[in-house]
């Protein structure tokens, strides 16, 4: 009998966090119990920052976590959240199948096993006021966590400013900063109409969660618990899809029923921020070298 | 072996390594490091190494040894003398009176800081030694600091309401909210046990300083003018948006620096020995916090917080009986493991329980954040007794003597909440209509 | 070598001292920065923009090393934290067993931790380990100093371990304790 931690960073109510609950019941019932998965959420075991390196150690056989916090370590796991390049369920799952064998490829190199990936809801802006052009972000205080985001306010004229996420409610209510760009979920999980009042589904990027294994684990397995392991991840990922667009409706609804204006953004607005989107598509693929251009091109096909 | 066997001879190991002498951040370590090697498969050096980083690599952390820093230069100072100078002739008709200071202080300190041992530590580095000097009774000044910092994490901001508001999906701006009347609370029920005690125990009171005139008070009053602007500087760099809460930290020290300057006490000497002492202090608290998170995680491997917790689930209590087993688990797990981790530890288990039991989850994080609050205070590991220990040199037992009075009010207090749930929810309710 | 040993835990010490110092410096340079673009926002001037990138990731780093490269120094100031009740209250000779005990627990702890520290620090230099905001900053870097503050601190409680041994008492012993009520235990 084999029994695994599994560290994962998002809360139990959280619709990533109760995939992997499904997900490690499949396992125990295909394997008739010879592999069981306990899993450690909201940090409990290994928190966000330390979880990749925690499977890669082998401290933990198995962790979630989110793919683009790794895009200062390679470009490449920075793919699904170059803003507008695919901004659809649709057009991301694309992405993700053009990314992945050289994303599998960069995570062999580490001893790590990918075993599936979920997206969050696509990204939309929140702001305290009206937004109607590009002009109206200009000089508003953005949130920025990272080369990208921080990337995304510079060319939109707005300025960059650095919140941590439990900072939120205080940085907004005291005017520290007046925009950010996030999920539905997050908003609704973050309770974000209590300090602020305008959402736009602007579906700037679907970013993604993945679940990766310790190769070395993975390999102890018997043939017919890999086997197993492989199928439940194959369920966990279009289980995960599935509810990741359900996740996005009934999180969208909760921003409207406590008072939230959703709006899509305006013509004026999109085309503003597909403008921005190009440049960061292009910047990247520079960033990214032979991988990037190969991703697009296999993305553009 | 039966997991609960297992915790027990842990808990007996941890008592044994204390008493031989084994500073108390070594012991955690050594607890969690046999724990480790003898119950969990993983690689016990890598997994010691991983988790000590992600604890010391903390930017909430950072505001910590700040508060500290600036408590010590706010000690080297005339501040503290002249903020008691100023506060004595208002406060000398109150049974009590400059034991309140303790009290009312961290309760004000409280709305800056996130955390209790950086509460107890500023506000004690100022009012201990003027206690002291003033002739008042040590356990009553000792007690009162202890139980009075742990305010700290009740009264907005808190850490523990963040990471509690993070792991359940709770509105922090709400648990924020809901911890506000609560604090107010604990300190009226804190003052009021001093005025009761003062006037039981007058001899143990110091001289009542003779009357002053009207005019002479408000003249001494003005004493009170820098304390009162570093803490509205202090405050008042959060609410105008310049500031976040870690950041206040950084500000109380430069604002601590120029009092200190214009008071003509911020000499070379005084700017090192503040230094090196919050260096110091600083060091000793991250060093058990780091042992404390190692702890943590052996616990988080071996499933024992997890299985006794899910052990209360399975006795099928009425919610009463739910809220009073849940107290003495916290309590008891309080003694050994710090507040935050025995909150990250059992969050899992117990919310399914506590909502099915129909609770309140913005409630359930207030009477939560009072049982941990408890827990700073009960030996062998409690941080609040810690830092009074680095500051008094008495042992962590005696000020956990000191401050059981402290202790059973807490326990009161729960009572009170459980009692009227309005008492936490009427302002977010109120508040936040939409 | 006792002058070398003093100005290594010295030099240690003033080095945690200035990572505290660059905290407060770094969050109130960020906080000016604010005040100056709602100045310029007041005077109906464009906002700079101006942050120190990273200022997070950089002060837990710098928290890293503060808390770390201090262990030695708090510990000869008997700064840390311990129950010497029972210490105080036997003979002398017992006392002296119990103190060596605790010297040798510490210590095989300390280096046993410093080893490890060394690898997770050797690891994030192998596999190019890097922070993930907006300056991709090394791990290895602060995972080095914190290897760095262990290797000091197990030197000095060898230093204590030695001198407990040779019959004298241990620097923590002799150091001057903080300002207590009456005079402490
Ligand atoms: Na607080
Ligand atoms: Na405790």
């Amino acid at each position: 009998e084999t029994k695994w931690d599994m560290p994962t960073p998002y809360g139990d109510s959280n619709f990533h966090t109760q995939n992997i609950m499904t997900f490690a019941e499949d396992v125990a019932a295909k394997t008739n119990g010879s592999l069981s998965i306990q899993v450690h959420s909201a940090g409990s075991l290994f928190k966000h920052p330390e979880i990749k390196n925690a499977v890669r150690k082998g401290l933990a056989p198995i962790g979630e976590l989110l793919i683009s916090r790794l895009s200062n370590e390679d470009p490449v796991f920075g793919v699904d959240s170059v803003p507008f390049l695919a901004n659809s369920y649709d057009s991301s799952f694309k992405l993700y199948q053009a990314s992945k064998p050289i994303m599998e490829e960069k995570l062999e190199a580490q001893g790590l096993k990918l075993l599936y990936t979920v997206p969050w809801p696509p990204q939309g802006i929140y702001t305290k006021k009206d937004v109607n052009s590009i002009d109206d972000l200009k000089g508003l205080k953005f949130r920025a966590y990272n080369t990208s985001t921080e990337r995304l306010a510079q060319l939109a004229g707005a300025v960059p400013t650095q919140v941590e996420v439990a900072d939120l409610p205080t940085a907004f209510s005291t005017g520290r900063v007046e925009a950010m760009i996030t999920s539905p979920s997050t908003g609704a999980d973050s309770k974000a109409w209590d300090y602020l009042d305008h959402y736009y589904d602007a579906q700037a990027w679907l970013p993604k969660n993945m679940v990766i294994v310790n190769a070395d684990a993975f390999n102890a397995l018997s043939a017919e618990e890999q086997a197993a392991v492989m199928e439940a991840a194959a369920a966990a990922e279009t289980r995960g899809w599935e509810a990741s667009k359900v996740e996005t409706d009934a999180k969208t609804k909760v921003l409207v029923d406590n008072g939230i204006t959703v709006a899509v953004p305006s013509e004026a607005l999109q085309n503003g921020l597909k403008e921005i989107g190009d440049v960061m598509t292009a910047e990247w693929a520079e960033s990214a070298g032979e991988d990037g251009a190969a991703i697009v091109k296999a993305f553009m096909d | 072996m039966d997991l609960s066997l297992v915790a027990f001879f842990l808990g007996l190991g941890m008592l044994a390594a204390l008493a031989t002498g084994i500073w108390v951040g070594v012991a955690l370590f050594g607890v969690a490091l046999v724990a480790m090697m003898t119950l969990v498969s993983a690689p016990t050096g890598p997994v010691l190494a991983t988790t000590v980083w992600g604890a010391a690599n903390s930017w909430d952390l950072t505001a910590l040894p700040m508060f500290i820093w600036m408590g010590e230069i706010l000690f080297r100072s005339r501040l503290s003398e002249d903020m008691f100078a100023g506060l004595s002739p208002w406060m000398r008709n109150l049974p009590g009176r400059l034991l309140h200071v303790n009290i009312l202080g961290c309760g004000i300190f409280a709305a800056v800081s996130g955390s209790s041992a950086a509460t107890t530590a500023t506000i004690g580095k100022m009012s201990l030694p003027e206690l002291k000097r003033r002739g008042y009774d040590e356990a009553m000044a000792i007690g009162t600091l202890a139980g009075s910092g742990t305010l700290g994490l009740l009264i907005p901001p808190s850490i523990i309401l963040i990471v509690y508001g993070a792991a359940t999906e709770q509105s922090i701006s709400r648990l924020f909210m809901a911890g506000v009347l609560p604090g107010a609370m604990l300190c009226v029920l804190f003052m009021g046990y001093v005025v009761l005690w003062s006037m039981l125990n007058r001899s143990r009171m110091p001289e009542a300083e003779a009357p002053v005139p009207f005019f002479e008070r408000v003249k001494a009053t003005r004493r009170l003018v820098p304390v009162i602007g570093l803490i509205a500087g202090v405050i008042g760099s959060i609410y105008a948006g310049l500031a976040a809460p870690t950041e206040a930290a950084a500000i109380g020290v430069l604002l601590a620096l120029i009092l200190s300057f214009f008071s003509g006490t911020l000499t070379r000497q005084n700017f090192t020995d503040a230094l090196l002492g919050a260096t110091r202090t600083s060091c000793m608290i991250a060093f058990i916090l780091a042992g404390a998170a190692f702890l943590t995680v052996a616990m988080g491997y071996t499933g024992i917080p997890r299985e006794l917790a899910g052990w209360i689930g399975s006795l099928g209590l009425s919610p009463l009986q739910l809220l009073a087993a849940l107290t003495v688990f916290f309590v008891v797990l309080g003694c050994f493991l710090d507040g935050i981790s025995v909150v990250v530890l059992t969050t899992s288990v117990i919310l399914p329980m506590v909502e099915q039991a129909g609770l309140d989850l913005i409630w359930f994080g207030i009477y939560l954040v009072l049982v941990v609050e408890m827990s700073q205070i009960t030996p062998p590991v409690g941080f609040n007794l810690f830092v009074l220990q680095g500051m008094t040199g008495h042992n962590i037992f005696r000020v956990a003597r000191m401050a059981l009075p402290f202790f059973l009010l807490m326990v009161l207090a729960v009572a009170l909440i459980v009692a009227f749930p309005q008492i936490a929810l009427w302002l977010p309710e109120n508040m936040l209509s939409n | 070598m006792r002058t070398a040993l003093d100005v290594l835990y010295r030099l240690a010490q003033a080095l945690a001292a200035t990572c505290l110092v660059a905290i407060a410096g770094l969050v109130v340079l960020q906080v000016l920065f604010r005040i100056v673009d709602g100045a310029r926002k007041a005077f109906g001037l464009d906002p700079v923009g101006l942050l120190v990138p990273s200022l997070a990731e950089i002060c837990g780093f710098l928290l890293v090393g503060a808390s770390f490269l201090a262990l030695a120094a708090t510990l000869r100031r008997g700064d840390h934290i311990r129950v010497s009740l029972m210490l105080q209250h036997m003979p002398a000779g017992l006392a002296r067993i119990f103190e060596v005990w605790c010297l040798l627990v510490a210590v095989s702890l300390a280096a046993y931790f410093t080893w490890y520290s060394g690898g997770q620090a050797y690891d994030s230099y192998k596999y190019n380990e890097v922070s993930i905001g907006i300056i991709p900053i090394p791990l290895v870097w602060p995972q080095i100093v914190m290897t760095l503050g262990l290797v000091v601190f197990t030197i000095a409680l060898l230093d204590d371990l030695v001198t407990a041994l040779s019959g004298r008492k241990p620097s923590y012993e002799l150091a001057v304790k903080g300002e207590a009520w009456e005079g402490g235990e």
